[in-house]
């Protein structure tokens, strides 16, 4: 994961696993980016999410309770989208996703 | 990770478990024996199979199992028959699996003949199945079940569905390997996910959040026309420490809110859940949640009672919750019936035992010297008590040979199909014990024996009625218990072996000199040769260079021996004489001068006072009760250097159906044994096969007897290595 700061806050990059064996590193990494009271607005670029487990999405979740509305999640990898299809959370984070074609159960749910 | 490979290996050792059980329905349906059980035993395996595959994704595992369990889930519901073909069909379909399986535990995909294979197996199975599109899994438009508040609670017996599933995972489930999320897309395998929703309020903030502890809840509506037990059976891993709660479809009303109160989510949210999924409209649950609070102030009554009271809960429901209480039961009681232990604690355990025995004979050696009563009693009880450790100990590695004989009568099927021949096999002695690390080494050997008697050693049938023999041939395959060995015999009553025609190739070879004239017994050892084949014709099975002299060899290695009996005509008999274990021995202790040398107690025959001996071409020869003993000094043997003392002993040792004897010293008596393996420098060492710790702390050498044997009677005369080497040892 790498973190670049922009204007109004900054952007978290995750690369690579998402899962179980990563989740505990992520987190930190997290906890150091975005102490507790930070009014950054915060962009996460999921493109380089490899793999997803529920842990993964356990840290997503946490994030979106962090920053609620000043978090934004761009750039979903196949992973992550497949994911959010399965848990039905799609809704729930409100970011605006890419769906292509094959992929329409996202609208259905 | 963590206990993700353990979770792994667990399943594929499972697969194989499952596989061969599979394999002796099948066997078992061919023969002719059939019954209703054995069909669901059959799906069952394929099912779990199938489960457990998806858990870890093997997508390739599970694509193609699928197939198969639809063929058996028709053949369950006898919407089609077993024959020979769909048989035949399901042994190639379960060898498929297999390697599928082995390809996953690898971790390799399997490569494309095994594909392609695959691909073909898939189009037979599907003739089997009504039409190839109409799988469970098809997307169809069906109608709303009814929300019928008057309908049995149990669900109804067939059809399509919508079963709500309420799953709380343990928070320990990543850690296990297992991630919650992986059952949710499998249970897509089943059926439809109509609705979902995931609970994250039981996340804590992220700084005081486990990373490595899950915290979601699912509540999940799942049209599916899978039974009770196939949604179940998903959750199989994890039904320990998880909350897996299942509500038929059809259910009343009470059921929800039972579930409701169960759960440790507000009623309110999950009230709002189960309305969202079309479990229950928002009127019902309104005004199921005031009648139960009314009857609660009312009576205090608990919910159950309300229930069964007003006969909410229907038979079925209640007939699953008793299968499922029963079938944890006996999961319990298999628990309990077995404990897998890896093999090198077993190892670890069996050489503390060994020296315990050592150090135990120690203590009542010098307790024996104490003169003292009480003591000397005390240690012969502790040295009887580690003895019986001792034996308790090995058996704990002992298994029954029927594990490696599982396998051949399916090895029998195949080839009689492919050879054309009609042959039955007959296995006995199939709960004979034998130390695990033997039966794991012999499953190949005697699998090239047996294939040799069905090919070579079975005639055609034709042959065989014209030589007024039954056209079915037999090849059996034997194991019993025989003074400290284990003896395992694989016959046929096949045409027996040519001698003449051994006897020509071997000349043929240089491995004999046409001068030479050999008895019966020695033209059929040859067979036992390297590079010896007799097959006329090179077959499929055998003739592909692994000959007879691999099965003697990996024989040898278990300090075993092969014996040929074969009679012209009536049949041939190879029998494999084996140890029981290869740790530990019943030791009979010799001295020649300041050396001790341990002979396997079960190989003594008898002790005698060596007599004045004659001399025939080098070697020595005594007579014993008017029979003609080869036998072999120690002394000079190994070279000891101490000069020998007035009287000698003469150990007359027995192996294989031949004597001999070995002139020693001093006789010292029985003593246990536990072998050390020689090191790598003294491998090669001939007479030798290791070394032991003596009670008195000074090192024994074991003597290979069968070795010596061979050496004192001179049949194969090899030399003995030097014995300077074995000074070395002694040094």
């Amino acid at each position: 994961m790498h973190i670049e700061k922009t204007a109004a806050g900054c952007r978290l990059h995750i690369e690579g696993e998402m899962t179980v064996s990563s989740a505990a590193a992520i987190r930190d990494e997290i906890l150091a980016a975005l102490p507790a009271g930070s009014k950054d607005e915060v962009e996460v670029d999921l493109s380089g999410v490899s793999e997803i487990d529920t842990a993964g999405l356990q840290i997503m979740l946490q994030l979106k309770r962090r920053c609620s509305a000043r978090l934004r999640l761009v750039n979903h990898s196949p992973a992550v989208l497949q994911i959010l299809d399965l848990s039905r959370l799609g809704a729930q984070f409100g970011d605006p996703v890419v769906i292509r074609s094959g992929e329409q159960s996202l609208l259905q749910s | 990770m963590m206990n993700i490979d353990a979770a792994r290996n667990t399943f594929f050792e499972e697969a194989q478990e499952l596989l061969r059980q599979m394999e002796e329905i099948l066997l078992a349906f061919e023969a002719g024996i059939q019954d209703g059980e054995a069909v669901n035993a059959l799906f069952r395996a394929a099912h779990t199979i199938k489960g457990s595959a998806g858990l870890f994704g093997f997508e390739e595992v599970v694509g193609f199992t699928h197939v198969v369990e639809s063929v058996l889930d028709r053949l369950r519901s006898s919407a089609i028959d077993i024959g020979d073909e769909l048989v035949g069909l399901l042994l190639d379909s379960g060898d498929h699996i297999g390697t599928l399986v082995s390809a996953a535990a690898s971790g390799s995909p399997p490569d494309e003949a095994a594909l392609a294979r695959g691909g073909t197996l898939i189009v037979r199975l599907r003739t089997f199945l009504p039409r190839p599109t109409e799988t469970p899994l098809a997307r169809e438009v069906l109608p709303e079940p009814e929300p019928a508040l008057a309908a049995s609670g149990g669900g109804p017996l067939g059809g399509v569905d919508t079963w709500h599933l309420s799953l709380r995972f343990g928070a320990d489930v990543l850690r296990m390997g297992m991630d919650p999320l992986a059952f949710i897309r499998y249970l897509t395998t089943l059926g439809d996910i109509v609705h979902l929703e995931t609970l994250c309020e039981a996340l804590p903030p992220l700084e005081d959040f486990d990373p490595e502890a899950c915290h979601l809840g699912f509540e999940l509506d799942l049209r599916s026309a899978a039974s009770r037990q196939e949604i179940e059976a998903v959750f199989e891993f994890v039904q320990d420490d998880a909350q897996i709660r299942i509500v038929a479809p059809y259910a009343k009303t009470e059921e929800y809110i039972a579930l409701i109160h169960a759960l440790p989510e507000d009623p309110a949210r999950l009230g709002e859940i189960l309305v969202a999924g079309g479990a229950l409209t928002r009127r019902e649950l309104e005004l199921a949640l005031m009648a139960q609070a009314q009857t609660a102030e009312a009576g205090g009554r608990r919910l159950g009672e309300i229930l069964s009271d007003s006969g909410a809960v229907s038979a079925p429901v209640v007939d699953a919750a008793l299968d499922k209480q029963k079938r944890g039961e006996e999961r319990r009681a298999a628990e309990t019936r077995s404990v897998k232990v890896p093999a090198d604690k077993l190892d670890r355990l069996i050489d503390l035992v060994g020296e315990l025995v050592i150090a135990g004979a120690g203590t009542q050696l010098l307790a024996g010297r104490t003169r003292q009563g009480e003591l000397i009693e005390s240690a012969s009880q502790v040295t009887r008590l580690v003895e019986e450790v001792r034996d308790a100990a090995l058996r704990l590695r002992m298994v029954q040979i029927g594990e490696v004989f599982g396998r051949f009568p399916r090895v029998v099927r195949d080839v009689s199909r492919e050879l054309g021949k009609d042959i039955e096999l007959k296995l006995s002695g199939a709960e004979t014990e034998l130390d695990k690390s033997m039966v794991e080494r012999l499953g190949d050997p005697l699998m090239h024996l047996l294939r040799n008697a069905m090919d070579h050693g079975l005639e055609p049938a034709a042959e065989r009625l014209v030589r007024g023999k039954p056209a079915r041939g037999t090849v059996s395959l034997a194991a019993r218990h025989e003074s400290g060995s284990i003896v395992i015999e694989v016959q046929d009553d096949g045409r027996g072996l040519d001698r003449e025609r051994i006897l020509k190739k071997a000349i043929e070879k240089g491995l004999v000199q046409e001068s030479q004239s050999l008895g019966d017994t020695e033209i059929d050892r040859l067979i036992l040769q390297p590079g010896f084949s007799t097959a006329e014709r090179v077959t499929n099975l055998s003739g592909r260079g692994v000959g007879m002299d691999v099965v003697k060899a990996s024989i040898e290695a278990l300090r075993g021996s092969i014996e040929i009996n074969s009679r012209p005509g009536e049949g041939t008999c190879m029998r494999l004489t084996l140890p029981l274990t290869l740790a530990i021995i019943d030791g009979f202790l010799v001295g020649v001068g300041g050396a001790h040398f341990v002979l396997p107690l079960e190989m003594v025959v008898e002790c005698i006072e060596l007599p004045a001996a004659g001399e025939a071409d080098g070697r020595e020869y005594l007579d014993l009760r008017g029979r003609v003993l080869p036998f072999l000094r120690l002394r000079e043997l190994f070279e000891v250097p101490q000069s020998a003392p007035r009287r000698q002993n003469v150990v007359v040792v027995q192996y294989g159906g031949r004597r001999a004897g070995l002139a020693v010293d001093s006789l010292m008596g029985e003593c246990q044994t536990v072998i050390k393996p020689l090191g790598v420098l003294f491998e090669k060492l001939r007479g030798i096969s290791g070394s032991t710790v003596l009670a008195s702390g000074e090192v024994g050498l074991i003597l290979d007897v069968p070795q010596l044997i061979q050496a004192a009677t001179g049949r194969e005369g090899r030399p003995l290595e030097s014995a300077a080497r074995q000074r070395a040892i002694q040094s």
